[in-house]
């Protein structure tokens, strides 16, 4: 018997089981079809928090206060934990000249409502008391801004509530073909190794691979993988009390920032931006970087080697504890540093909620939300045009 | 970047005889191993070698260990001990934490044209409750310490597991000193060779079949003060009712090995599991070349066999990257190892070889079907 579905999400990280799930709830019978298994992409293969602080002020920043407010509801109120902590965020400059751009950053989301504040050197300290001694101050976000979760408990969480929901999950499914209306282009029905699954609503949410679902029915979709890496510490004291990134963060997320940082040419060369947090089992997650290396996600010595360089300038105690493990992971890159969550002109029934680059786990909830608000034909919560796959063309 | 023509991983015999093959024909070969002194498990076999005089039969595991260090150190194979793999990267590039003589270690990439990767095997271990009470050893652990380190892991033994190592390691705990009250074996019938257990027998240690150790007790020191064993069904579970408490201080674990994987896997090699041989294992041709262009295996990471294997595999995984590296002829390679395979068809006769013989051409022809030659790895 042929399967048939109100709506089909392709792709089951953070994005897409956060979509299948709020399509389930509101009353869709919904499947999710992965290439792999669940969380087997990049929401493996990422850290673990989700901050306003590594936004650009504006809708960026919302979207991802909104995420935020929002996690914290579902944390209550999921039965499956996905390890959410309220953390706190420290954006450390190294100089003057990093603090005071910070201030500025500071200054525009504090008229924005955000509650950030600068602390200078000896209130550094005494927060993070491991940190090197020479920094100029650091950014700092509140547990209301910066919280942590388990990226991929996340999305067996939003698979294991949407099933409540009569969510349909098919693992290890590959599509060989999108069928559309000869006449109207309208989603007709996907073909896969199950067999045809017949439904009128596809939502695109496989990330980095979204290119290529695209090609299947000849849309471009201006993807492109980006690469990151993560070293994995032994496990050990409690280093650090807060997500800690360096300002120069910025300056390797969106190369559009003109500033420039002292740093080795292995540090420059691997596009290196230090940050550290603890995981619930007490081993540190030291990063990170972006690269363009296509799909390649193997770990690079080289990359491995100016991580621990840069992690070492500012916790130099760093030394003496042994990395275990490292891993990378790519990130759905999109030239504009925003995401598409839109429907699809030209395709009835053709959804896109991918490119969230760094920011999909953060941005999941209320991705998911957006998403089920345009196939509903509801408003969204706020104005997202932005974020709108006709910008384009 | 420190540049090598070859890089081998693990100094046991597989590796040593790699190297020494590779070394002499002039390729510059790099050598590191984790331990304090190369020679792998051969340092700590003193009992005689068995077969023919071709592989060194009523020689010394030691006594070979020593020539083949002496071996490698004329074909100027470079060795560095104490020294770690910690990741086989893309390009052949290896990252080494290197023990330096002042005992501090330090980080070196070096980028090799081959690798031979022979990192042997390591023991399984057993679980039972209170498995993890300091005084429960691997039964190669307790070999080591009393042959290599001259320390008794404890007075009273208990060994479980009666295969070669099982016999041996019992010998030679009996010959260092300690009391082995007795092996305990959950089969029918004893693993290893009748000559070995005659040993055993002969000192009148009891070896009891279809039995096992279900717990290991604590004592008030916090170690192992005993155990408790009891009798097994055909399904290998404890019968209620047969439990019989043992003392003893040590129980040591003789059951069986499985091949060292993670660099294998790191690398990326296709694998194969295979349970004669201890588990999964790299896919490998008659070259010893896995599935990746210019990585090759040798030895136990191979699938657990033993020495006289490990040092002939190694020699063909020697001779190969001597080929490839353009420094003998195809026809002197390919000579070669023909008459090694002749010598290791030799080796894997009788009950326990042939079996191996079979699982090592099923492997091989694995190789064939599923890869046909080396992929290259960008």
């Amino acid at each position: 018997m042929c399967k048939e579905y109100d709506v089909v999400v392709i792709g089951a990280v953070a994005i897409g089981t956060s979509v299948a799930y709020h399509l389930a709830k509101a009353g869709y019978s919904t499947a999710i079809l992965e290439r792999g298994d669940v969380a087997s992409g990049s929401s493996s293969h990422c850290d673990a928090v989700a901050l306003i602080c590594d936004k650009l002020p504006g809708i960026d920043t919302k979207m991802g206060q909104a995420s935020i407010d929002y996690f914290a509801e579902i944390a209550d109120e999921f039965e499956y934990d996905f390890e959410y902590v309220p953390k706190g965020c420290l954006y450390v400059c190294e100089t003057q000249t990093e603090f005071d751009a910070a201030s500025d950053y500071c200054a525009k989301q504090n008229a924005d409502g955000y509650a950030l504040r600068m602390v200078g050197r000896e209130e550094l300290c005494e927060m993070e008391p491991h940190i090197a001694k020479d920094l100029a101050g650091a950014l700092y976000t509140p547990e209301s801004g910066a919280i942590a979760v388990s990226p991929y408990k996340l999305c067996f969480a939003f698979i294991h509530e949407g099933r409540k929901y009569g969510l349909e999950c098919y693992t290890y499914c590959d599509i060989t073909k999108i069928n559309l209306d000869a006449k109207t282009n309208q989603v007709e029905s996907i073909e896969t190794n199950y067999g045809t699954i017949k439904t009128k609503r596809i939502v695109n949410c496989a990330g980095a691979w979204a290119p290529f679902v695209g090609k299947l029915t000849g849309l471009t979709i201006p993807i492109e993988p980006r690469k990151g890496t993560n070293l994995v510490s032994e496990q050990t004291e409690r280093l650090c009390n807060h997500k800690i990134l360096e300002y120069g963060y910025m300056l390797s997320k969106f190369d559009s920032i003109n500033f420039k940082r002292k740093v080795s040419p292995l540090v420059e060369e691997q596009n290196i931006a230090f940050n550290l947090e603890y995981t619930p089992s007490n081993n540190l997650l030291v990063g990170g970087n972006r690269l363009f290396r296509d799909y390649d996600i193997r770990s690079e010595i080289e990359t491995l080697k100016a991580i621990s360089e840069r992690a070492l300038r500012f916790f130099p105690e760093l030394a003496d504890i042994k990395c275990i493990r490292a891993y990378s992971g790519v990130r759905p890159f999109v030239i504009d540093h925003l995401p598409i969550v839109s429907d699809v002109d030209s395709i009835p029934g053709y959804y896109i909620a991918a490119g969230h680059e760094g920011d999909g786990i953060c941005f999941s909830p209320v991705t998911g939300r957006f998403m089920e608000q345009i196939i509903s034909g509801k408003p969204t919560d706020f104005d997202i045009s932005k974020l709108d796959f006709a910008r384009f063309s | 970047m420190l540049q090598k023509d070859v890089l081998v991983i693990g100094a046991g015999p597989a590796g040593l005889a790699a190297s020494i093959e590779a070394g002499k024909y002039g390729a510059s070969t790099l050598l590191v191993d984790l331990n304090m002194q190369p020679g792998g498990q051969l340092f700590k076999q003193i009992h005689k070698f068995f077969g023919s005089s071709a592989h060194r039969s009523g020689t010394r595991g030691y006594d070979i260990g020593k020539q083949l260090l002496q071996e490698a150190q004329e074909a100027n194979v470079e060795i560095w001990m104490q020294s770690t793999v910690i990741g086989i990267f893309p390009e052949h590039k290896v990252a080494i934490e290197k023990g330096l003589d002042s005992g501090k270690k330090e980080m070196i990439t070096i980028q090799a044209k081959k690798i031979i990767i022979a990192t042997g095997a390591s023991e399984n271990a057993i679980r039972f409750n209170g498995w993890t009470t300091p005084g429960v050893m691997g039964a190669g652990a307790a070999q080591t310490m009393i042959n290599v380190n001259h320390v008794k892991p404890g007075q009273q033994i208990v060994m479980l597991g009666t295969g070669n190592v099982g016999l041996i390691v019992s010998y030679q705990l009996m010959q260092a000193g300690c009391d082995v009250v007795s092996l305990i074996e959950a089969a029918p019938k004893i693993g290893g060779y009748a000559v070995h257990a005659a040993k055993i027998r002969r000192a009148g240690v009891p070896i009891r079949l279809r039995h096992t150790i279900i717990e290991a007790k604590k004592g008030e020191n916090g170690c192992v003060c005993g155990c408790v064993i009891a009798e097994v069904n055909e399904h290998f579970q404890p019968i209620p009712g047969t439990e019989e408490t043992i003392a003893c201080d040590t129980i040591a674990l003789a059951a069986g090995l499985k091949p060292t994987m993670d660099l294998v896997k790191l690398a990326g090699c296709k694998l194969t599991f295979n349970g004669p041989f201890g588990g999964y294992i790299p896919l490998h041709n008659d070259r010893m070349e896995t599935s990746c262009l210019g990585i090759f295996v040798a030895g136990d990471t191979t699938g657990v066999e033993e020495a006289n294997t490990a040092l002939e595999e190694g020699k063909i995984a020697g001779i190969s990257v001597a080929e490839d590296l353009g420094l003998i002829s195809p026809d002197t390679a390919s000579n070669q190892r023909k008459e090694i395979w002749e010598r290791l068809h030799s080796l894997r006769l009788g009950p326990f070889g042939e079996r191996r013989m079979q699982e090592k051409e099923a492997v091989m022809k694995e190789y064939e079907t599923c890869i046909g030659a080396p992929i290259p790895i960008q």
